[in-house]
């Protein structure tokens, strides 16, 4: 629940204007319906008596009439403004939401970006802010309207039809509607909850089953997951079926509160009336406000009843909105790196990653670490790019500790070019200028050519040549070249490559190799390496055990 | 969309609500009943309140009576919502249900987002189409009609009235329709393209945040996702103008039937009723009636942006069933191991793809045999380990797997006996372990310890607890390649096929798996590799190399 205020109130920070113009449209909407109905009641039953005592010439007719028409009209407008102001104001707050949970994203720890599976994201930043818009629209704003519009008809009817019976539809309203809803949200919570998560369930194993298809059939496991993404809709299903009978008992209830209310709001009237304490007309008039009170309380019901869907919902977004703040900090000169005992071990690993490491990189240097898999390589480089953080140790970046820098100095100084860098669909033009956003031409030319690219790319087209999806189009070496050539164009004062040549012929790899020390004369660089050609090319070879 | 498709999908979604005809009529018959009992409690108010207007006694069993049919009302709404509701709940259930049993028997399909999305979101669009619909059509047969005909009893005027304003509803809600369906396309578009943008981005996080341009990919996402919301405000603005519109007339229609019942009362109007002048009980009736004749008119302009929703559905799920594709062989469940060595005889091989009819060279090998399959990219190397795998039909030609034809029967078995190493590795969203062993018994230890990865996966933050991302993110390629070794070896094949194990990786690593490779078959495993790599291929007891497609 708390977490459900918080995204409510970051909603409401956000849209507070249209939403509060939007709640005294709300207000107006029902108001307008209870005056409308009670009105017209009202006139038709004091028209039908003046008629009778044969008065009706003296009848004052047009004032009711026309607030007929007055409120029938402005009821319409009203309503639609509310609905546009509303759902404009809601959606533009769950636009924000989603940029904030997107930046969040971008500064989530290393080991959660590393292992980020598609599907699930896109379900937190689609599924589970579309899964809250019940919350200011079916929720907050109609309960706010609701209670004002009952305050306010508690007031007008004790004036004119007396206290027994504004009393009596105020009190059964809010005091009957409050029991059933909040027993509905109660009952209905596990089972909304449950078909959500079974809907999450069901999307995250189909699209296992469709993208490992090949796999789970060799290995005998097609009709096993098959069955579980089927066991995973009839979850689903059964869960919507319970959720859809609490919210139908919770509209059979709240129609029976309906009528029983106008019921006693009609007897309460004729007796009023019998005894002469209470026109028939207003009589009639509490009969018909209290058939359109109902309108404040059973939007309502849906809501309550998709309340566990929206808890679970708020609590992951709570949660993802709740990454560390990106390294803040200033800017400094990186004149070389130095590692000074660094070590690292994940929590919960039965080994370290790294054992603990010293040495000093100086501009123009090229460092290479050595070893087998497993050593701690590519650990270290992640460490010295602030995305992991030593267990033990220190890492310098110039004269000052890599947590005195700030995010952005750090990244305009230091680049990492990790083992599986990713391309995006676009042209290689967008692949390249990503990194650097001004880059003319000819330095996007110059930077193809260091990695020994430029060749291919003009066969391909050009700079305007078009890759496919994840840099579909590209060969395996020729996607690696074009992720090195990117960084190239930030031109770091240190660069960090974790096995550049990777899937490269060594002919190619020398060049790609001599090509970067080339572009970036003055750069610190350490790599990753165990090829005999990466080995060769760095002035000094650091085996890590 | 033209008219033409426009039929086309409303059959479709009509053959799609078909099973459910009969519950959705009884849902339709109890629905349009509780609307009838409306008239019924207006009577009986508009009696009520009309003897307080005299002296008479105060007719309790009136009010008694509307309390009951309002529960009875109730009752019907509350029963017919929940047919309905199970109806659109079956309809759903069963495309989902066809899709997923469909997508898990054929042989190679489309990528995995747009079919997810389909089966996990769109396909919900059909609910409201196939519950409210129907019991909003059979209200609008009855009601409106009852209404006019106890009006025109009355009184001929207020008849004239709904006549006049009623049809009005349905010309509005068609012409708004319309605009409904194309502004819904339009959003449905924004919605898939916003999609595929945020799928894309989300897996180069951390490239765009080591490239320092976080800011300008979450800026462009910002563009990108205001953009979808002015497409839906466009969608929503729609529907909310035509509910304004429908009100409307419905606001007005109630007015003047109010003001006429009003001035006849009073006396003020000579017209519209018959010889004798209108009652207070005919008049309060009529006024109670006149919004109930507006409803299920209202109800169904409704339905109708429901079913634009509907038929978008429907015509993608048409798309998707009508596309043409061969199953796998077998059902991809676990099964005894096929008997007998395992020899691989293949003649005669055609197998179609796309236009071409690709023609596969015969072969044999023996049970402990190696074999490299050499050729460039498209000479059917991965397609010639998919038919050997029973993942593909050939178009002619016959594959005799362990003295056995390669058949729906044998499929099954003779996979039990198969290793596999996919060129794309990925990984169940499961336990490192489950993505290993699948639940069956073996010695973990030991098969990641052949394949050198013991220290790799003790370094992982939860050892073999780890989730790792889809393509084995958290690892590095050759890591990555490595574990799909391990699950071959887990399941101690008598037979592995590898796609490509060695392509871009580096002399080193691509050694590592060829050892690995080697001493599998070391153990009598045969190996059927497909590759480019040439010194792998030496080391093979047999090279056959396919030419390129012409």
């Amino acid at each position: 629940m708390s977490a459900l205020w918080q995204v409510f109130q970051l909603i409401w920070r956000d849209q507070r204007t249209p939403l509060l113009r939007g709640a005294v449209l709300g207000v107006v909407v029902l108001l307008a319906g209870v005056a409308l109905l009670g009105l017209s009641g009202w006139f038709i039953t004091a028209a039908a008596a003046a008629g009778m005592a044969g008065v009706g010439v003296s009848f004052d007719v047009f004032r009711p009439s026309a607030s007929v028409r007055f409120l029938a009209l402005g009821r319409t407008v009203a309503r639609y403004g509310e609905r546009v102001l509303t759902h404009d104001a809601t959606l533009r707050a769950f636009a924000a939401l989603r940029v904030r949970l997107l930046q969040s994203c971008t500064r989530a720890p290393y080991d959660r970006l590393s292992r980020l599976r598609g599907p699930q994201m896109l379900n937190r930043l689609i599924a589970d802010i579309d899964a809250l818009d019940g919350l200011p629209l079916r929720l907050v704003l109609p309960l706010i309207a609701g209670i004002t519009t009952h305050l306010l008809t508690f007031a007008v009817l004790w004036a004119l039809a007396g206290l027994t019976i504004a009393a009596t539809l105020a009190l059964g309203f809010v005091g009957g509607g409050a029991v059933v809803l909040i027993s509905a949200g109660r009952v209905g919570f596990a089972p909304s909850r449950r078909a959500e998560l079974a809907a999450q369930a069901f999307r995250s194993r189909f699209i296992d089953l469709v993208q490992a298809r090949g796999d789970l059939a060799v290995y005998g496991q097609l009709a096993v997951q098959k069955s579980a993404v089927l066991a995973a809709d009839s979850r689903r299903q059964s869960a919507r079926l319970a959720q859809d009978r609490v919210e139908r008992r919770a509209g059979l209830a709240l129609s029976c509160l309906g009528t029983g209310l106008a019921t006693v709001a009609l007897a309460l009237g004729m007796a009023l009336a019998q005894r002469g304490q209470l026109s028939p007309a207003l009589a009639a008039m509490g009969f018909f406000a209290a058939l359109a009170l109902l309108e404040t309380v059973s939007p309502l019901r849906r809501a309550v009843a998709e309340l566990g869907r929206m808890t679970l919902a708020a609590r992951r977004v709570v949660q993802g909105l709740s990454a560390p703040a990106l390294q803040s900090g200033r800017s400094h000169a990186a004149t070389a790196l130095r590692f000074d005992a660094v070590s690292h071990r994940r929590p919960g690993a039965a080994r370290p990653s790294l054992h603990p490491l010293s040495f000093t990189l100086h501009p123009g240097e090229t460092l290479a670490l050595a070893g087998p898999s497993g050593a701690g390589k590519s650990t270290a480089l992640l460490l010295a790019a602030g995305l992991l953080h030593p267990s033990s140790g220190t890492i310098w970046l110039g004269d000052h500790p890599l947590p005195d820098w700030s995010e952005v100095a750090l990244r305009a100084q230091l680049t990492l070019i990790p083992q599986r860098a990713a391309l995006m669909a676009g042209s290689i033009r967008q692949a390249l200028t990503l990194a650097a956003p001004e880059a003319d031409d000819a330095s996007l030319w110059a930077v193809l050519q260091a990695v020994a690219l430029d060749q291919v790319i003009r066969t391909k087209g050009g700079l305007d040549a078009q890759l496919g999806p994840r840099g579909a189009g590209l060969s395996g070496g020729e996607a690696r070249r074009l992720s090195i050539a990117r960084a190239l164009l930030r031109a770091p004062a240190i660069l960090l490559l974790d096995e550049p040549t990777e899937g490269l012929d060594t002919a190619i790899a020398r060049d790609v190799l001599h090509g970067i020390r080339r572009y970036l004369p003055q750069a610190a660089i350490l790599t990753a390496s165990h090829r005999p050609v990466e080995l060769d090319w760095a002035d000094i070879v650091r085996m890590i055990p | 969309m033209t008219q033409q498709d426009d039929l086309g999908s409303a059959k479709v979604l009509a053959e799609l609500v078909a099973p459910e005809r009969r519950a959705l009529r009884r849902a339709a018959v109890l629905s349009g009943l509780a609307a009838l009992i409306w008239p019924l409690q207006a009577a009986l108010v508009a009696g009520a309140l009309a003897e307080l207007l005299t002296d008479a006694a105060p007719l309790w069993s009136h009010v008694a009576g509307f309390a009951l049919l309002g529960v009875l009302r109730a009752v019907l709404n509350h029963w017919a919502e929940g047919i309905a509701f199970t109806a659109g709940l079956r309809v759903t259930s069963q495309c989902r249900a066809a899709i997923v049993v469909h997508e898990a028997t054929r042989s190679n399909g489309p990528a995995a987002g747009p079919i997810a999305a389909l089966a996990a979101e769109k396909l919900d669009a059909l609910m409201p189409y196939v519950s409210r619909y129907a019991p909003a059509k059979a209200r609008v047969m009855v009601v409106p009609a009852l209404i006019l005909a106890l009006a025109f009893w009355h009184s001929w005027a207020v008849g004239v009235i709904f006549l006049m304003t009623g049809p009005l509803i349905p010309v509005f809600m068609a012409l708004i329709g319309w605009a409904a369906q194309a502004a819904s396309q339009r959003q449905m578009a924004e919605i898939a393209s916003l999609n595929d943008l945020l799928v894309e981005r989300l897996q180069a996080l951390l490239d765009i945040r080591l490239l320092g341009a976080g800011a300008a990919v979450v800026n462009s996402f910002a563009e990108a996702a205001d953009r979808l919301r002015a497409q839906t405000m466009a969608v929503l603005r729609v529907a909310f103008l035509s509910s304004a519109v429908l009100e409307l007339f419905a606001a007005i229609g109630v007015a003047m039937v109010a003001v006429y019942v009003g001035f006849s009362l009073l006396g003020l109007l000579g017209f519209g009723s018959y010889a004798t002048p209108l009652t207070p009980a005919a008049g309060i009736f009529l006024l109670l009636l006149a919004p109930e004749f507006y409803q299920p008119l209202r109800d169904l302009s409704a339905a109708w942006h429901d079913r634009a929703a509907a038929l978008a559905v429907a015509v993608e799920w048409d798309e998707w069933h009508l596309r043409g594709d061969t199953p796998l062989l077998g059902q991809g469940a676990v099964a005894a191991r096929l008997a007998g060595p395992a020899d691989i005889v293949a003649t005669g091989l055609k197998v179609r793809l796309g236009p071409h009819l690709l023609t596969l060279p015969d072969f044999s090998l023996a049970a402990g045999e190696t074999l490299a399959l050499l050729g460039p990219s498209g000479a059917g190397k991965t397609t010639l380990l998919r038919l050997l795998a029973g993942m593909l039909h050939p178009e002619t030609g016959q594959i005799r797997v362990a003295g056995q034809p390669l058949n729906g029967q044998t499929a099954d078995g003779w996979r039990a006996r198969l290793g596999w190493m996919p060129q794309q590795p990925h990984f169940l969203n499961a336990s490192l372990r489950h993505n290993l062993g699948f639940g069956r018994s073996g010695d973990l230890a030991a098969v990641l310890g052949a394949v050198s990865m013991q220290e790799v996966v003790a370094g992982l933050p939860q050892g073999l607890h780890t989730r790792l991302g889809e393509g084995g993110g958290g690892l590095s390629g050759g890591e990555a390649r490595r574990l799909t070794l391990a699950r071959a070896l887990h399941a101690r094949p008598d037979v592995l096929l590898a796609d490509e194990p060695t392509a871009d990786l580096d002399a080193l690593t691509a050694e590592a798996i060829t050892e690995g490779l080697l001493a599998l078959a070391a153990t009598g495993c045969s190996l059927i590799i497909a590759t480019h790599d040439e010194a792998l291929a030496a080391r093979m007891h047999r090279v056959i190399r396919l030419e390129a497609l012409v």
